[in-house]
């Protein structure tokens, strides 16, 4: 039985290590790229898999002629907001859509359906009108505009309310707690592990936003790392290893963040879902 | 009859005349705490949508002004137009492409990550990895990996003593290249989310079944599939919903002058050309509306569908 | 448990106000962007294009352009191709244009005839230092609709021959020169092209600017015709296109669809000739490989000693809707002054459009045989174009690449291109 058991684990684990080769690959070689010489990395006769020596000049070519402390600091602002507003306004409509009866509900809930259901370019022409007609064009605030609110977080956060047992709630009316004070007392700390998906979804989708902040922010010390990234990659059409070398740094704090919150939400769950 | 009343406006209305205080009180809750949300997009999303509806009647003029009714007439322009055609069919293959093989790995991910397993913290960071990556990055790696004279792909495989193949030019390969960026891409999300459902599964539900003597494979459908149910159909619709909107990586990929344009140019794709590139807006968003009815004809079906497969508590 | 609530709305005031304040600090930016004047009398001109190369060394001509005139400051604002212009469509419908930016003769029509453009006409007439007549003919004529001037011209491009020396000097050809035709460029293509696949003599994308339209106008054909028909169906230019998609029939071209992999395919020495656009001149010049490897050399001519190349340029337009005319008119008309049309020569931003001014630019990459851009614009052909040029364009690739790719007849193909052309022009 334990000898079984080992052997299933062992092929687990090289399973699991194949699957993340193959996911890391990429990046493996964007890093690889962004450290080699232009004819390096195009060369084919002979294939050159490691560059001779490490070319961090790349980088440094890269970091001054672009402001990225500036366009870390856009990004970060915008997701931020984002996630603090999405989180916020979507926890609240879906345990409202999850478990109050109000008139208009199933109705008011196709909306948000039905927004999902349409194609982000359609949005960016007519609001970008309404942040041109507030003045508010290469702003933080125009990042954060389109993701005040989200249909995705209101549906996401209903599915876990939805999966949460009801009795809980019922004993928590019993004791007095009153709709909102049930919500954000006993129903929000359970569903933490969404909570903390929604917000790094949330932070994940605004960070990759292309189109919206390359049309609203024209002005380069307004632009996101993932816009700047693209008029980045017009620039350099030909130098690879200097595209890589900013792809790098416009992707490795988003990593980082991911880490760190990945156990959170994770583990998180087990230890205060239980008890209740 | 009077149930059928009941039906479209909702057990609510018949019962308005007897209202609790208690009722009232939950119904300005539900109004309150859904405001922010419903005002945001109405303003922000549902305005644009009927917008855009109202412009596919129209011949567009220049800058917004200037447009001229026209009736159906982009709609009929857009049944004979070959390359909508193209482009549903497109859509809708990328779209079984990508998402069952998506969620199965996923889940089969998630329940391996979710054990006890030795590292499993480094393996949720790998397979989540390609999540963070900026679109522009992604397609720029993907397209060099993929190309067909030097690219890495194709040099492994003639070191295997295989063929080269032109991922991106060959019209039959096209799709498939880009698929498999879609999935590369999102099986970290469906993972995530999947994870964070099984999670929720208490675990002595498993310990219970454990005493049983229930094998493994047994318990995966018995408990872990059931109850993880909600999320699965979250992740089943948004996705489906994502795929079926798909642009980003064939834009950047694939041009009008590749080869493989016609096998793999999408309902979003084609409506951004007619948009913004040729100007001719109407036709843009007749093309949306296309799109838009295929989604929503697919989501409803799994609406209803959900009630004979998903799990609420 | 109030408590809670109230906190949790003073949440959302506070992140409100966080948001408006991070907006207040910026909107008084956004108001002088839009060129209100504030305390200092300072009014910003803002500058949109759409080529990064080149905004960095437009910053240092502003830089000057503000020394001069310390009252404007001039912010440029790039995007890529595509993105510049969905943004700047965007901006016309809601009025908010930049105040100054580039034309290009595929939109002038668009947006020059719906009023989205400042006509200069009399601004010019009144100028000291502006007129049209020191520009190339035709270039100018490119942004005038109906006797409106609506942008001077600002840079041109031409399309040269771009060889590997190292390439020919192994198979010991002799390099590229005025007096190559289409049968030399065949034939050293031939010596230049390995049978294994690892060398082809030529690159021949599939591509109308850097491509098949040089071999149409120097084999006497023509894409549009003056009264504005298709000329796809014409003869001589069936001849050019057969003439150029017949490298890769051949053998002697790989099939290349992509912008990006044309001169890729030069670069890692896949191909050892290639058309490129003197645009491509700062890009090529930061590369190592390129510098030391490669030259350019001016197209071949016909068999018949027929010569041309395709000229196309960009012009400075200044939106109707700016406040500051006078002010955006100051930044336009330094642009295109003689003295500021060397500045940027000097630089190498482009080709400067003003007559003489062009050697400086030449002057720019010494290390290459750049003259040969400016040496053809006496025979060049303006790329052909008309009021809605990209929905043709686009279209032709689509019927073409089955030609090209040698699958279907290229005289067939050519017809049917005509047919669509002529259809799209009679709905313009």
């Amino acid at each position: 039985m334990e000898r079984k058991r080992k052997i299933i684990t062992f092929i687990l684990h090289i399973v699991l290590i194949i699957g993340a080769f193959v996911m890391v690959l990429p990046f493996l070689w964007m890093v690889l790229t962004a450290l080699k010489t232009v004819s390096e990395s195009t060369s084919m006769n002979p294939f050159v898999f490691f560059p001779k020596t490490m070319q961090w000049e790349n980088f440094k070519i890269v970091i001054e002629q672009n402001d990225f402390i500036q366009l870390y600091f856009n990004t970060f602002a915008m997701m931020a907001l984002r996630v603090f507003c999405a989180v916020l306004f979507s926890a609240m409509a879906a345990y409202a859509f999850a478990r109050l009866e109000f008139p208009g509900k199933n109705f008011l809930f196709g909306l948000v359906l039905f927004q999902m259901m349409v194609p982000a370019q359609i949005f960016v022409v007519p609001q970008y009108l309404m942040v041109d007609k507030m003045g508010f064009r290469n702003t933080v605030f125009a990042l954060v505009f389109p993701g005040l609110v989200s249909a995705f977080g209101t549906f996401l956060m209903r599915q876990f309310f939805m999966g949460l047992p009801k009795e809980l709630e019922e004993s928590a009316r019993l004791d007095g707690c009153n709709i909102w004070q049930t919500f954000w007392k006993v129903m929000l700390p359970l569903t933490r592990s969404g909570l903390v998906a929604l917000g790094i979804f949330t932070a994940l989708f605004s960070f990759k936003d292309l189109m919206w902040p390359l049309i609203v922010n024209s002005n380069s010390d307004a632009a996101t790392l993932s816009s700047a990234l693209a008029k980045i990659s017009s620039a350099y059409s030909v130098n690879y290893p200097q595209l890589m070398a900013a792809a790098v740094l416009a992707v490795w704090p988003m990593m980082l963040i991911y880490m760190v919150f990945q156990k959170q939400f994770i583990e998180g769950i087990a230890t205060s879902g239980g008890k209740l | 009859m009077r149930r059928d009343y009941r039906r479209i406006f909702g057990k609510e209305w018949n019962t308005v005349k007897k209202v609790s205080k208690k009722t009232r009180n939950e119904w300005y809750w539900g109004w309150f705490m859904v405001a922010p949300t419903i005002l945001g997009l109405i303003v922000l999303n549902i305005i644009p949508i009927f917008q855009t509806l109202y412009l596919s009647f129209f011949k567009s003029g220049a800058f917004g002004k200037g447009n001229i009714f026209v009736g159906l007439d982009n709609y009929k322009r857009m049944l004979s137009d070959g390359q909508v055609w193209h482009a549903v069919k497109n859509t809708i293959e990328y779209t079984c492409m990508v998402v069952p093989v998506t969620i199965v790995i996923a889940l089969l991910m998630a329940v391996a990550l979710n054990g006890k397993l030795k590292g499993k913290g480094i393996y949720r960071t790998i397979y989540f990895v390609p999540m963070v990556a900026a679109p522009a990055a992604v397609t720029m790696v993907w397209k060099w990996l993929y190309n067909s004279q030097y690219g890495l792909i194709n040099h492994v495989l003639n070191k295997l003593g295989m063929d080269s193949v032109n991922w991106i030019d060959d019209p039959r390969v096209a799709l498939i290249s880009i698929s498999i960026i879609g999935i590369w891409s999102t099986i970290g999300y469906s993972m995530v989310l999947l994870l964070a459902g099984l999670q929720e599964i208490p675990r002595d539900y498993y310990e219970a079944s454990d005493i049983d003597g229930a094998s493994k494979v047994k318990q995966f459908f018995s408990i872990t599939v059931p109850l993880v149910s909600p999320t699965l159909f979250f992740v089943l619709v948004t996705s489906i919903i994502t795929a079926m909107q798909v642009f980003d990586v064939i834009y950047m990929m694939i041009d009008v002058t590749s080869p493989s344009y016609d096998s793999t140019v999408s309902l979003v794709y084609l409506f951004y050309n007619n948009s913004f590139k040729y100007s001719d807006k109407g036709y843009g968003s007749a093309i949306v509306m296309l799109l838009l009815m295929i989604i929503m004809v697919i989501t409803v079906i799994q609406t209803k569908l959900q009630k004979k497969w998903v799990n609420y508590m | 448990m109030k408590k809670r609530l109230v906190s949790a709305f003073l949440c959302t005031v506070l992140i409100s106000a966080m948001a408006a304040g991070c907006g207040n600090k910026n909107t008084s930016e956004q108001a002088s962007n839009n060129g209100e004047e504030n305390s200092g009398g300072e009014v910003t001109i803002s500058y949109a294009c759409w080529d990064s190369n080149q905004a960095k060394l437009l910053e240092t001509v502003a830089d000057e352009f503000e020394k001069e005139n310390p009252n404007i400051k001039i912010d440029i604002q790039v995007n890529g191709w595509d993105d510049y212009w969905t943004g700047l469509e965007a901006a016309a419908t809601g009025g908010s244009l930049p105040d100054t930016f580039w034309m290009h003769s595929n939109n002038i029509y668009y947006y020059g005839s719906n009023d989205q453009l400042l006509d200069l006409t009399d601004y010019i007439e009144k100028s000291d230092s502006v007129d049209l007549a020191d520009y190339p003919e035709g270039l100018g004529q490119i942004y005038n609709i109906d006797g409106k001037q609506y942008a001077v011209p600002k840079d041109y491009d031409t399309i040269a021959l771009w060889y590997n020396k190292t390439l020919f000097d192994e198979a010991k050809l002799s390099y590229p020169d005025e007096t190559w035709t289409w049968d030399t460029l065949k034939d050293a293509a031939k010596k230049l092209t390995k049978d294994d696949g690892s060398q082809y003599g030529f690159c021949a994308g599939l591509h109308n600017q850097e491509g098949y339209y040089n071999f149409v106008y120097q084999n006497g054909g023509k894409i549009i015709t003056d009264d504005k028909k298709s000329g796809y169906d014409d003869e001589k230019t069936v001849q050019g296109i057969e003439e150029y998609f017949s490298f890769v029939k051949d053998g002697l071209s790989p099939e290349i669809y992509d912008d990006q992999a044309r001169a890729e395919a030069m670069q890692n020495g896949l191909c050892a000739m290639g058309l490129f656009g003197s645009w491509n001149l700062s890009g090529f010049a930061e590369t190592e490989f390129m510098t030391k490897n490669f030259d350019c050399a001016v197209l071949p001519s016909a068999n018949d000693g027929t010569r041309s190349t395709i000229f196309n340029g960009l012009g400075n337009a200044i939106s109707a809707t700016t406040e500051h005319p006078d002010e955006a008119w100051k930044w336009v008309e330094y642009l295109s002054s003689k003295e500021g049309q060397e500045r940027q020569a000097e630089l190498g931003t482009a080709i400067s459009a003003y007559n003489g001014t062009a050697d400086k630019f030449a002057e720019a990459y010494p290390m290459f045989n750049t003259k040969c851009y400016i040496d053809m614009v006496d025979y060049a052909q303006i790329r052909p174009y008309s009021n809605q040029t990209s929905v043709w364009e686009d279209k032709a690739y689509e019927i073409l690449k089955g030609a090209y790719a040698g699958k279907e007849d290229t005289k067939a193909a050519c017809e049917k291109t005509a047919k669509m052309m002529n259809e799209a022009l009679g709905a313009e």
